[in-house]
């Protein structure tokens, strides 16, 4: 142990080069781990922040976000009367096009009753629309576009005014916007229209029990964390292999930087090594020595780079607060074994080097 | 059970086979006692220094064995070797091989520690050793900041630190300066005539013979009687009388390793006796 931390810290400035390449490795991982976590999350905010265990939607639609639902007349009234229901939060929602200045984005616009929910759950500024051209956006959208409350915007043939800004609902396809459920209603032509219905049991009902209870053939009925896990997928399908991806090649980098660091100082001690052998260190000795070298460098490295996620992610979202960065407990957990594995395997290559080596070599000058 | 600390009984090293093969020791036999000092001297590629690693258990003999305190070290194990290295042998290189990273202090403690000694006793052991080798004062020094006989020094206490039987020391003196090296030399006479314990140097120093209680000449890969060797007086080179180049002066015989030798050393004669 001595040995291995005292190799390391002799040459302080190759010592520190190892430690950086390890946290911004270890970092890169956690940022791009958090930036998922910060999409999935994003991408469920709606469900999680809207009451309901239970959605009903369109037969063959199993996601909130990825499709159009329209459920068949009459759904909501059934529903309604099903018994051990207590409360359904009817909404209509639709990504569209808005426009401002000239300038065209997107929003996935949310119609629901504000006397049964449904609607932003935290008002940043202004209020609820109270009638049907007027419109709640995400506050982060608005800064973007320049849109102040009581400013004007198009959104299909209609121009709607903005009444308030909501925070939290920025998502990876844009932003979510609320409007009455009429108000949609009226803009996709389609009077009694219905997307989804989110329903909360009475008590004594499980959610299972009343998915089982609301099951329609004309419908499909799925718990909400099974939307939010289809929506989870829709993303995953999207996101996951590019981010694998980098996450893999910042694994690589972090496993050649503390590999090549600790090889070349083994390279660099060889003839030391092979005295302590024939003096009479076993193998095993040497490779502990080479091996907490390549500990110490990672953990040291890993600690920082945690530091450096939290840092980068604070960043990242001051500069664009659309991206969410989530870096979760459990991931911090997962790179910490990362950067032991990563060390692990790091030192393959020196541990092999020093294991060959020939005793009987140091005597030949 | 052999009362010699070392006892090599005709020991081969072939290295390669068949044609190709070379043999580096053939059939060499030695027995060195408890205390005492046995210096091998030879030319380059005589095979000392691969007779060296197998009296060490560092390379394994084609033939012969090799015993250690009654041990036949010779037929042990791959894995028993670093054991009996560590605890039997102390090893004196011509670099000296300190660990650079580690303190003086910890060069000498972290093969105590190998051996199974605690850190702290360790730590205390080679204090005392140090300190009788006159480095008390450069215990915290790293072993770039010493010069070439505090460096051998502290290798000779990291050498003593787990009580051997037996030292082997490689050109102990070939990276010091005379008077440093004849300190070296004087301090290993020390520890085998005090401690009792063995000393087998290889070197090509012929300032070191008179230290040694007994000069073996190793050449072609077999001991040769030392009486059959003479130093040229030029070059001090030790030469075999048989096969060296010659001359006599004044009703001695002087030999050289080379005419060029003689020819300097006739040079000389000639204005001292003109």
């Amino acid at each position: 142990m001595l040995l291995a931390r005292r190799n390391l810290f002799r040459d302080r400035t190759r010592f520190l080069l190892t430690v950086a390449g390890v946290a911004v490795s270890i970092g890169l991982i956690l940022l791009l781990a958090g930036y998922r976590s910060g999409v999935y999350r994003q991408a469920s905010a709606y469900l999680d922040n809207t009451p309901g265990e239970v959605v009903v939607a369109e037969r063959g639609i199993r996601d909130f976000l990825g499709t159009s639902s329209a459920l068949p007349a009459g759904a909501e009234e059934a529903v309604r009367q099903t018994p051990g229901v207590e409360r359904v939060i009817p909404v209509i929602s639709q990504f569209v096009i808005f426009e401002r200045h000239g300038r065209k984005d997107g929003f996935f616009l949310v119609g629901y009753d504000p006397a049964r929910g449904g609607g932003p759950w935290k008002l940043a500024a202004g209020r609820e629309p109270a009638a049907d051209h007027e419109l709640v956006i995400d506050r982060t959208a608005a800064d973007q576009h320049g849109i102040a409350i009581g400013d004007a915007i198009s959104v299909l043939d209609r121009t709607m005014t903005v009444v308030g800004l909501s925070d939290d609902t920025t998502f990876w396809a844009g932003s979510i916007a609320f409007a009455r459920i009429s108000t949609l209603e009226s803009l996709l032509r389609a009077p009694g229209l219905r997307s989804f219905l989110l329903v909360t049991p009475a008590a004594g009902v499980t959610p299972m029990a009343l998915r089982d209870r609301l099951a329609h053939p004309a419908t499909e009925v799925l718990l909400k964390s099974e939307v939010v896990a289809n929506d989870r997928k829709l993303l995953a399908r999207v996101y996951d292999a590019p981010i694998g991806l980098m996450v893999a090649i910042a694994f690589l980098v972090g496993v050649l930087v503390v590999g090549l660091v600790i090889y070349t100082a083994t390279i660099e001690r060889r003839r030391e090594y092979g005295a302590i052998k024939a003096i009479g260190a076993r193998n095993r000795a040497l490779y502990r020595v080479v091996t907490i070298q390549a500990f110490i460098a990672a953990a040291i490295g890993a600690i920082a780079g945690v530091g450096l996620a939290y840092g980068g992610g604070a960043a990242m979202m001051a500069w664009r607060p659309q991206f969410r960065v989530d870096i979760e407990p459990a991931a911090i957990g997962v790179v910490l074994a990362a950067s032991l594995l990563m060390a692990l395997v790091a030192a393959l290559i020196p541990a092999r080097l020093v294991a060959h080596l020939e005793p009987a070599e140091v005597f030949r000058g | 059970m052999t009362a010699f600390t070392l006892d090599v009984r005709g020991v081969t090293k072939r290295f390669g086979d068949g044609a190709a093969g070379v043999e580096a020791v053939r059939g060499v036999s030695l027995a060195v006692e408890p205390g005492e000092i046995v210096l091998i001297m030879g030319p380059s590629g005589s095979g000392k220094t691969t007779l060296l690693s197998m009296m060490g258990a560092l390379l394994r003999p084609t033939t012969g064995s090799i015993h250690l305190d009654g041990i036949e070290i010779s037929a042990l194990s791959e894995s028993r070797l670093p054991e009996i290295r560590l605890r039997r042998f102390g090893f004196i290189f011509q670099d000296f091989n300190l660990l650079s990273a580690l303190t003086v202090l910890e060069n000498v403690a972290i093969v105590a520690e190998l051996g199974g000694v605690g850190r702290r006793p360790a730590r205390a052991k080679a204090t005392a050793l140090l300190s009788d080798l006159g480095l008390g004062e450069r215990l915290d020094f790293l072993p770039e900041k010493l010069s070439g006989g505090e460096k051998q020094r502290v290798a000779t206490a990291r050498a003593l630190v787990n009580d051997p039987t037996l030292i082997l020391a490689d050109e102990p003196t070939a990276n010091l300066d005379s008077k440093i090296g004849h300190e070296i030399m004087n301090l290993l006479r020390r520890i085998a005539k005090d401690q009792g314990r063995s000393v087998v140097i290889v070197s090509h120093d012929q300032r070191i013979r008179d230290v040694a209680d007994r000069v073996l000449w190793l050449a072609d890969g077999r001991f040769t009687d030392v009486d059959a060797m003479a130093t040229d007086p030029v070059c001090r080179m030790s030469v075999e009388r048989d096969r060296a180049v010659r001359t006599e002066r004044d009703g001695e015989t002087f030999y050289f390793c080379s005419r060029g030798c003689r020819e300097e050393f006739l040079g000389r004669l000639v204005p001292s006796t003109g």
